[in-house]
C-alpha cells in the first residue's frame, strides 16, 4: 500500500480530520449519557402461589393469573397448605410479566429471566448435596387484558441447587434462609406481545426421586430484565446515522482503489472487509423486530458482533505483518494463517456455544447449557479453548509489533544513508504504522477505561441538573468510537490521490509496503519531484 | 366554672388523643377477623390507626392488606428475637398490642418502632413485586421515576415505593405533633434506622447477558434481604443502642448522646431516652409487662436466658417432664411430613 492519504496530507489537515471525528466522539458519547436512560432495568417478580384445585378444571383455562380479574385462589404461605392438605403437585407459582398497569413493548427487544429460591433452613429437612431442582414450566402470552392465554413453550427443566448457609446450622437458625446463587430461567429474543404469563410447578415423585431433598422452599423470586424501549430507540437511532457514513466513505474508498493501474494489494482489502463487517453490525435491521417477532435477533446480533471483532483481530495482525519492512513478499492472506487460524478457531467456538445456548433458546426458551452437567463441561471447553486462542492470538501480535519496532529502529540507524525517495518511502511506512499503533491503543485504552469505569459504577452520575448515564454512554460511546476508527482507517489509508501519475507511468507493480528489491528499481521514478518536496516538507514540520 | 371545666377536659382529650401510642397500629395484626381490608369504609373501623392514618388508608386501601401483614411480620419477629430476654414481646389483646412497655421512651420502644417500620417497608415491597399493588415503582410520588414512564425507562425498584410508604404512613402519628417532642424526634430516628437496615443491606445481585454471555453488557439489581436479616441488624442495634437527650443546637432540637464520651450515633443506630424496667415482676399498673414466672430459663447459660438472670434471682422450678417430639421425619415439599413420635424425658426448668 504505498502512498497513503495519511502520509501526503498537511499537518493542518490532519489536525483538522482529528478534531472532527474528536467532535463527533464526544457527541456520540452525549448521546448515550444524557439521552438515553440505562440500557437496560430489572424488575422483581415474586411468585403467586396458586391452587390447582378441581374445581379450576372444569372452567377450562390452564393458566393461572396471580391477579386481576380472574385471578386464582391463593395461599399466603406453605403451613396454609399443609393444614389445607394441599398437595405440592397442585401448587403453581404463577408470574405475570409485567406488573399490573403495565404494558411490554416490542421495544425492549428481549426478556431474560433469573430464578431464585427462597428456601429456609430446617434441621430435619436440609438441602442435599448437589440437589437438582425440576421444575414444570409454561409460557403463555396475550395482547389484550380480555383474550385468552395462548401456550408459548411448556417444558420440563432441571437446575442445579448450589447454596450455601453461612450461619451455624443449628437449631437456633432454623428459619433463616440459605444463601442460594441465581438460576437461569428463561431467555426470550423478541418482546412481541404485550403480556405474558408463567407458570411453575414443582412436582414431587418419591420414587423417581424427583424434587426429593430441595429443602424448604418458601417463595420463588424472579427477576426480569429487558433493554430500556428509550436506550433501543436511541440506539436504533445511531445506527440508522452510522450506517450511511460508513457505507459512503467505504464506496468512495473502493473507488479511489479501482481506480488505480495496479490490482488491490492485502491490508487494501482487508480494510475494505473491515468497513464490510462494520456496515453489517451498522445495518440496523432491528428496525424489523419491533414490527415482526423475530426471536433470532438476538443470535443475529452476536454474530454479527462476532464477525467484526474477529475481522477486526486480524485486521491489526496483517497490519503489522504489512509493515514488517523485512523483505519477505507477504501480500497473501495465507502467509498469515498461522497467526490468524486462533481467531477463526476461537470465534467458530464461541460460535459453536452461542448456538448451543442462545440457538437452542430459539426451540425452547427455559434451556440453559449451564443448567446440566455435560452442558456446563461443553460450555467451559468451548470458552477455555476461545481463551487459550485469545492468549496465543495476543502472543502473536505482541511478538509482532515487536518485530516491527525492531526493525524499524535498524532502518531508523541506516535511514541517513539511503536515498532520498528510499528514505521516504520508509519513513511513510513508519510513520503509518505508528500512527495507527497510537490510536489503536488509544481506541483499546478507551474502551477498557470506560468498561471499568461502567463496571464499577452504580450506573448513573448526577452531574449538576443532569443525570449522566454512564452504562448507556459506554455503549454508544464505545460503539461510535469504532465506527470512526474504521471510518478513519478507510480515509487516511486510501491510497492517495497524488500519486496517480507517478503510479501510472512506473506501474508500481503491487506497491508491497515491504519490496525492497522492487523499491530500488522503480524508486527513481515512483515519486515526482513536487511530492518530494511536499514529503520532505511534511517531515521538516514534523 | 363550667367553661373551665369544659375546657379542662378538652385539654384531657387532647392529651389523651395525642399522648397515644404511634404504633397502635400494629394492632392491625389482630384483625384477622375483618377479613380483607377491601374498601374504604372498613378503614374507618380499624382500631389503632389515627385520623391521619385513616386518611392513608382510605387513599391506599389496597396498600392496607401488606400494612397488616407487615404488622403481624414485626410481632412475630420481636418474639423470635427477643424469645430469650425477659420481655419477649408477649402481645395483649388490646392496643397497645405491647402494652406499656413501648409508650416510654426505652430501649425496647426503640426496638419495636424501629422494626415496624421495616416490616410495612418489606411488607409493602412485596405486595409489589407479586402485582398485588397497582402504583409501586411507577407511582408518582416516589422519587426516581421518569416522567416517560416503564416503556421509555422502566419504573424504579418497588422499595423505594415501600419505604416511601413506610415513611407516610407510620411516621405521620411523630409528624403532626411537630418535631419537638423528644419523644416524637427518638421515635422518627428509630423508625428510620429501621428502614435503613433494609435499605442498608440490599444485596447487589448481577447478571451478565453480552455476546454469549460475556459480562460485556451486565444488569445488576438490588434485592431485598430476608426479614430475618433485617431482625438480626435492628437487634444488633438494638444491643448497641445510645441512651440520648434532647438539647437546643441554634433553634433546632437534637439528640445527642447523653454521655458525652461516646460517639455520636448515627442513621442507623437506634436511641432511647429512658432506662429499661427491669421486666421481673408483673406489673398491674403497666400493662404488657408480665413478669417472668413461669418462663423456661436455661439453667447452664450465663446470659440473659440464663435461670440466674431470666428468673431475677427468685430460683426456679425443675421437673422433669415428657416430651413427645418429631423425630426421623421425612420431608416433601412442600406440605408432606411424616414423623415418628419419640418419646423422651428432658428437665425443664421454670422460674418462679
Amino acid at each position: 500500500m504505498a502512498g497513503a492519504i495519511i502520509e501526503n496530507m498537511s499537518t493542518k489537515k490532519l489536525v483538522i480530520v482529528g478534531v472532527i471525528l474528536l467532535l463527533f466522539q464526544a457527541f456520540s458519547f452525549m448521546v448515550g449519557g444524557l439521552i438515553a436512560p440505562s440500557p437496560t432495568t430489572a424488575v422483581h417478580y415474586l411468585a403467586t402461589k396458586c391452587v390447582d384445585t378441581v374445581k379450576t378444571h372444569h372452567k377450562g383455562s390452564k393458566w393461572f393469573m396471580p391477579w386481576g380479574p380472574d385471578q386464582c385462589s391463593k395461599i399466603r404461605d406453605f403451613d396454609e397448605a399443609t393444614a389445607k392438605r394441599i398437595e405440592a403437585n397442585n401448587i403453581v407459582f404463577a408470574v405475570h410479566i409485567p406488573l399490573p398497569n403495565r404494558e411490554m413493548s416490542a421495544w425492549f427487544q428481549f426478556m431474560l429471566v433469573i430464578l431464585q429460591l427462597d428456601i429456609a433452613f430446617k434441621m430435619q429437612n436440609p438441602i442435599d448435596d448437589g440437589a437438582l431442582v425440576t421444575l414444570d414450566v409454561g409460557l403463555a402470552y396475550r395482547d389484550s387484558t380480555l383474550s385468552e392465554w395462548t401456550e408459548m413453550a411448556h417444558s420440563i427443566e432441571h437446575r442445579k441447587l448450589s447454596c450455601n448457609f453461612t450461619a451455624t446450622k443449628t437449631s437456633e437458625n432454623e428459619g433463616r434462609y440459605y444463601d442460594c446463587d441465581l438460576l437461569p430461567f428463561m431467555e426470550v429474543g423478541s418482546v412481541a406481545h404485550k403480556y405474558y404469563l408463567l407458570n411453575i410447578r414443582l412436582p414431587v415423585n418419591e420414587r423417581k426421586k424427583v424434587n426429593i431433598g430441595i429443602g424448604e422452599i418458601k417463595d420463588i423470586r424472579l427477576v426480569g430484565i429487558h433493554q430500556n424501549g428509550g436506550f433501543t430507540k436511541v440506539w436504533f437511532a445511531m445506527k440508522t446515522f452510522l450506517t450511511p457514513s460508513i457505507l459512503i466513505i467505504m464506496i468512495w474508498y473502493w473507488k479511489r482503489i479501482t481506480q488505480m493501474t495496479r490490482p488491490p494489494v492485502l491490508l487494501e482489502k482487508v480494510i475494505f472487509a473491515l468497513g464490510i463487517s462494520m456496515t453489517f453490525i451498522n445495518i440496523p435491521v432491528e428496525w424489523f423486530s419491533v414490527g415482526f417477532d423475530w426471536t433470532w435477533m438476538l443470535l443475529f446480533g452476536d454474530i454479527r458482533q462476532g464477525i467484526f471483532y474477529a475481522m477486526l483481530l486480524s485486521f491489526w495482525i496483517i497490519f503489522c505483518g504489512e509493515h514488517l519492512m523485512d523483505q519477505t513478499e507477504r501480500n497473501r492472506f495465507s502467509v498469515y494463517w498461522k497467526q490468524v487460524g486462533p481467531i477463526v478457531f476461537g470465534s467458530f467456538c464461541l460460535f459453536i456455544f452461542d448456538m448451543c445456548e442462545r440457538g437452542v433458546q430459539l426451540k425452547n426458551p427455559f434451556y440453559s447449557i449451564w443448567a446440566s452437567d455435560v452442558g456446563t463441561e461443553l460450555a467451559m471447553a468451548f470458552i477455555i479453548v476461545a481463551g487459550i486462542c485469545a492468549c496465543l492470538y495476543f502472543l502473536f501480535l505482541c511478538f509482532m509489533v515487536f518485530q516491527v519496532f525492531r526493525n524499524v529502529s535498524g532502518k531508523r540507524s541506516s535511514l541517513p544513508a539511503m536515498t532520498k525517495a528510499r528514505r521516504l518511502h520508509y519513513e511513510g511506512l513508519i510513520f503509518r504504522f505508528k500512527f495507527l499503533m497510537l490510536v489503536t491503543l488509544a481506541c483499546a485504552a478507551m474502551t477498557v477505561i470506560f468498561f471499568i469505569i461502567s463496571q464499577v459504577n452504580e450506573g448513573h452520575w448526577h452531574w449538576g441538573g443532569y443525570t449522566v448515564q454512564v452504562n448507556s454512554a459506554f455503549f454508544t460511546g464505545i460503539y461510535g468510537m469504532w465506527n470512526l476508527y474504521v471510518f478513519a482507517l478507510m480515509f487516511l489509508y486510501a491510497p492517495s490521490h497524488k500519486r496517480y501519475g507517478g503510479e501510472q507511468s512506473s506501474a508500481d507493480q503491487g506497491g508491497n509496503s515491504g519490496e525492497d528489491i522492487q523499491l530500488t528499481t522503480t524508486i527513481t521514478h515512483v515519486d515526482g519531484p513536487t511530492e518530494l518536496y511536499k514529503m520532505t516538507g511534511k517531515e521538516a514540520q514534523e | 366554672m363550667s367553661s373551665e371545666y369544659l375546657i379542662r377536659s378538652l385539654l384531657m382529650l387532647f392529651l389523651a388523643l395525642f399522648s397515644a401510642n404511634a404504633s397502635n397500629w400494629l394492632y392491625l395484626a389482630k384483625l384477622s377477623s375483618v377479613g380483607s381490608i377491601s374498601d374504604e369504609e372498613t378503614c374507618e373501623k380499624l382500631r389503632g390507626l389515627i385520623q391521619r392514618q385513616v386518611q392513608i388508608c382510605k387513599r391506599n386501601v389496597e396498600v392496607m392488606d401488606a400494612v397488616r401483614r407487615g404488622a403481624q411480620l414485626a410481632i412475630d419477629e420481636c418474639q423470635f428475637q427477643f424469645r430469650n430476654r425477659r420481655w419477649n414481646c408477649s402481645t395483649l389483646e388490646s392496643v397497645p398490642v405491647f402494652g406499656k412497655v413501648v409508650t416510654q421512651g426505652t430501649r425496647e420502644a426503640a426496638f419495636v418502632y424501629a422494626l415496624s417500620a421495616a416490616s410495612v417497608a418489606f411488607a409493602v415491597t412485596r405486595a409489589c413485586s407479586s402485582g398485588e399493588l397497582d402504583k409501586c415503582g411507577c407511582d408518582r410520588n416516589v422519587h426516581g421515576v421518569s416522567p416517560e414512564g416503564f416503556q421509555w425507562s422502566g419504573c424504579s425498584d418497588n422499595i423505594a415505593y415501600g419505604v416511601a410508604f413506610s415513611t407516610s404512613f407510620v411516621d405521620i402519628r411523630e409528624r403532626s405533633k411537630g418535631q419537638s417532642s423528644n419523644r416524637a424526634l427518638m421515635n422518627l430516628h428509630n423508625n428510620e434506622a429501621g428502614r435503613k437496615a433494609i435499605l442498608n443491606h440490599m444485596r447487589v445481585e448481577c447478571k451478565c447477558h453480552g455476546v454469549s454471555g460475556s459480562c460485556e453488557v451486565k444488569t445488576c439489581w438490588k434485592a431485598m434481604p430476608p426479614f430475618r436479616k433485617v431482625g438480626n441488624v435492628i437487634k444488633e442495634k438494638f444491643d448497641g443502642a445510645t441512651e440520648v437527650e434532647l438539647r437546643k443546637v441554634g433553634t433546632t432540637k437534637v439528640l445527642v448522646p447523653r454521655n458525652s464520651q461516646f460517639k455520636p450515633h448515627t442513621d442507623e443506630d437506634l436511641v432511647y431516652l429512658d432506662p429499661s424496667p427491669d421486666f421481673c415482676e408483673h406489673d398491674p399498673r403497666t400493662p404488657g409487662i408480665m413478669g417472668t414466672a413461669g418462663r423456661f430459663c436455661n439453667k447452664t447459660s450465663k446470659a440473659i436466658d440464663g435461670c440466674e438472670l431470666m428468673c431475677c434471682g427468685r430460683g426456679f422450678h425443675t421437673e422433669e417432664v415428657e416430651v413427645v417430639d418429631r423425630c426421623s421425619c421425612k420431608f416433601h415439599w412442600c406440605c408432606y411430613v411424616k414423623c415418628k413420635q419419640c418419646r423422651k424425658m428432658v428437665e425443664m426448668h421454670t422460674c418462679r
